[in-house]
């Protein structure tokens, strides 16, 4: 492995970028999600940033049971972003529909539509939650990284 | 007499056929049907005469035979008249309602979407709430319509 | 581009920030806006057919969801109409407690609201005191109900836990902390150069257009309009409230800002006086598992406005027609007139100050010159061709960029 390379992991297991995107949720998960980079949870302390653009992300935080108008633009969004990527599903509906599972225009879960690295359930996943599932995500890429 | 019996009795006097169709659920809720012939005179007046300025949404019902359409209109501050409406299902036609609020848009379109009911005066547009792709021809909030496992 | 032609750009459905995925395509000339189509039902979950197949008590945790800022209001409106329905007499102590979270849910929502239209002018320090700020009502509405999102305290016929002495007494002392910080927020936005030039006359919406276009909550009363439902038409406990209706009538995005601080302050009233007069005695009745057949129709000043909830019953364990209308949707319509005329970098706050959040990232996906003689679109390709094309034209070559740069690696 070149060094540039190792460099670029490195820097994204210390900082890894993030897009949020609605897939249909009710909002809640989605303030939480907020909520856990503002000052009392501050996940930006270990370098996550909220991004604005899929091609600047490293990992697709998904909230919501993914409605069947949003599923193309789901799609476009994660093959719109560079290698290597990650997405997290985070929230019960976001796992498996939650209580939507069976409504007509639900597609049930992230995962029915693109793979999926992390499953964070709750309804509405707690801001502790997200953050213990981001560290287990981190500490994942680390491990594999190890074992190169 | 309260605010809503002045409103009953003027709706009354000046459309008798009203007086067995209209009841005052509660206090500020009024209830009433009419046939899709006087529909409109009637929405007319209340919007207009009787100042009930604020249209709250429209609902639609599936009533086995019939499509519904429930207009809610508040008068400020708080009187609320809900005015009922039946037509067809082979051929669910109203008339739109956006000259007089044009708010009403997005209603309407929801009433074209999920209930197959066609606006008469409604402009092209986008469609809410269903998807592009979406059958034609279904329906999802009617009674028989079921999720077809695809 | 050139200034002279006319061009639709759309944006959305994904954008940095935060809440519902909208869909918007901007008719623009150079800067102005010409005219705007909203495609909206990125979030349509089939919840209206979905509630007819579940029964009542389900029903009130589907309907919790079909907004988390707002769950409380939602839910609430959802039970008032089986409640009417069913012809219950509900006990005061639960009537009063239902308000209190009502209040509750509309600080933290407010305070949210302020937090995102910082950010979206710029102003991020304004975020990150206001959502530090937010964690304290979360914490007590964590406290009083078990969660800080989806309460799931309603249930038909009451409410689902009690507020003990010491409960009551953290509510207090936290309401305390809040209004001191919610002053210096006043005090910040009568001041603070930022805010008021950067939102003053932006999104302008006339009391006429208000009326006209039935926008409700926030919106409205920033143009004017003297329209509150808990007032109108009380529910709950607000009868009983001490409280004033706050209108503006400065009829843009600085008015819906001063709207949103000054109903904070009623709000910790209104917070005060439940704990103050919370009655004693039970906080549930029984309520039948089958509805008897009649409907209702229940309004609820939500956060962000007036929601509607029809409900109804057929005598049986589920209900035969549910029908939500949440605030949002009636505020669509005047979010066209704002900006009409408009310059495209107002419409982030000005969509987001009726709050309902939205951010965008501007993705330009396809490009069409309006009103030239062959409607032509462009898809990435060709666009991306078309830039290459103007670079090279201006003296960049790609090609040989690229080349130059593989060379080096």
């Amino acid at each position: 492995m070149g060094v540039v390379t190792k460099a670029v992991n490195w820097a994204r297991i210390k900082s890894p970028w993030i897009l949020h995107f609605n897939t249909g949720a009710c909002n809640a998960c989605d303030i939480e999600i907020i909520a856990t980079l503002t000052p009392r949870y501050d996940l930006e302390r270990f370098g996550v940033q909220l991004k604005g653009t899929p091609r600047h992300a490293d990992v697709l935080v998904c909230s919501g049971p993914v409605t069947r108008q949003i599923k193309d633009r789901l799609v476009r969004i994660y093959e719109q972003m560079p290698e290597p990527k990650f997405v997290v599903a985070v929230g019960t509906c976001a796992c498996s529909g939650g209580v939507f599972q069976d409504c007509y225009n639900v597609m049930s879960g992230i995962n029915a539509v693109i793979p999926v690295s992390l499953f964070i359930p709750g309804c509405p996943a707690s801001p502790k939650a997200i953050i213990d599932g981001v560290v287990k995500l981190l500490q994942s890429l680390e491990e594999s990284e190890a074992k190169k | 007499m309260s605010f809503e019996e002045d409103i009953k009795q003027s709706l009354i006097k000046k459309f008798n056929y009203l007086e067995p169709v209209i009841r005052i659920q509660r206090a500020r809720r009024i209830f009433l049907e009419v046939t899709p012939e006087n529909f409109h005179p009637v929405f007319e007046y209340i919007a207009k005469d009787l100042k009930f300025s604020h249209l709250c949404t429209i609902t639609g019902l599936d009533e086995n035979e019939k499509l519904s359409f429930i207009y809610h209109l508040v008068q400020d501050p708080g009187i609320m008249i809900n005015l009922k409406t039946s037509v067809p299902k082979e051929n669910p036609v109203i008339k739109s309602i956006i000259e007089i609020f044009p708010g009403a848009e997005i209603y309407e379109r929801e009433l074209v979407d999920l209930f197959g009911a066609k606006v008469e005066g409604l402009p092209e547009g986008n469609r809410y709430p269903l998807t592009d792709d979406w059958p034609k021809g279904e329906f999802p909030l009617r009674k028989d319509w079921r999720k077809k496992n695809a | 581009m050139h200034n002279s032609e006319e061009f639709k750009i759309p944006i959305g459905p994904q954008h940095p920030a935060l809440k519902e995925p909208e869909s918007f395509s901007v008719a623009l000339k150079g800067e102005k806006i010409l005219g705007i189509e909203i495609r909206l039902g990125y979030n349509h979950r089939g919840i209206e057919k979905a509630a007819e197949e579940r029964t009542y008590i389900q029903d009130i945790y589907l309907i919790e969801r079909i907004c988390g800022i707002c769950s409380h209001s939602h839910s609430t409106a959802f039970v008032q109409a089986v409640e009417e329905i069913a012809g219950l007499e509900l006990p005061k102590r639960a009537l009063y407690i239902r308000t209190l979270i009502g209040e509750l849910e509309r600080v933290h929502s407010h305070l949210l609201w302020l937090g995102v239209a910082g950010h979206e002018i710029g102003f991020d320090t304004l975020l990150m005191y206001t959502w530090r700020d937010r964690e304290i009502v979360m914490d007590i509405l964590a406290l009083l109900t078990g969660n800080r999102v989806n309460y799931g305290i309603n249930t038909i016929g009451g409410v689902r836990r009690d507020i003990s002495k010491e409960q009551a007494e953290e509510v207090l002392k936290a309401m305390d902390t809040l209004e001191e910080r919610t002053k210096y927020y006043i005090e910040l936005g009568l001041s603070e150069t930022t805010l008021v030039k950067r939102l003053s006359g932006v999104g302008v919406l006339t009391y006429d257009d208000a009326l006209r276009l039935d926008a409700v909550g926030p919106t409205a009363r920033a143009s004017g309009v003297k329209r509150d439902v808990r007032k109108d038409d009380p529910y709950a406990a607000y009868g009983e409230m001490d409280f004033k209706v706050i209108t503006e009538k400065n009829c843009d995005v600085y008015g819906r800002t001063l709207v949103r601080l000054k109903e904070l302050m009623e709000a910790y009233q209104i917070i005060r006086q439940c704990i103050k007069n919370l009655p004693e005695g039970p906080v549930t009745i029984k309520a039948p598992r089958k509805i008897p057949a009649g409907e209702a129709l229940s309004r609820y000043e939500a956060p962000r406005g007036e929601d509607v909830h029809y409900v109804k019953a057929n005598g049986t364990e589920k209900p035969e027609r549910v029908k939500v209308r949440a605030p949002t949707l009636a505020n669509v319509q005047a979010v066209k007139q704002m900006l009409k005329d408009r310059f495209l970098a107002d419409m982030p706050i000005v969509i987001a100050a009726i709050d309902p959040c939205f951010s965008c990232t501007d993705r330009l996906v396809s490009l069409r010159q309006v009103d030239s003689k062959d409607k032509k679109t462009m898809n990435w390709q060709t666009l991306r061709e078309y830039s290459i094309d103007w670079h090279r034209k201006q003296g960049i070559d790609f090609k040989k960029l690229n080349q130059k740069l593989k060379t080096n690696v």
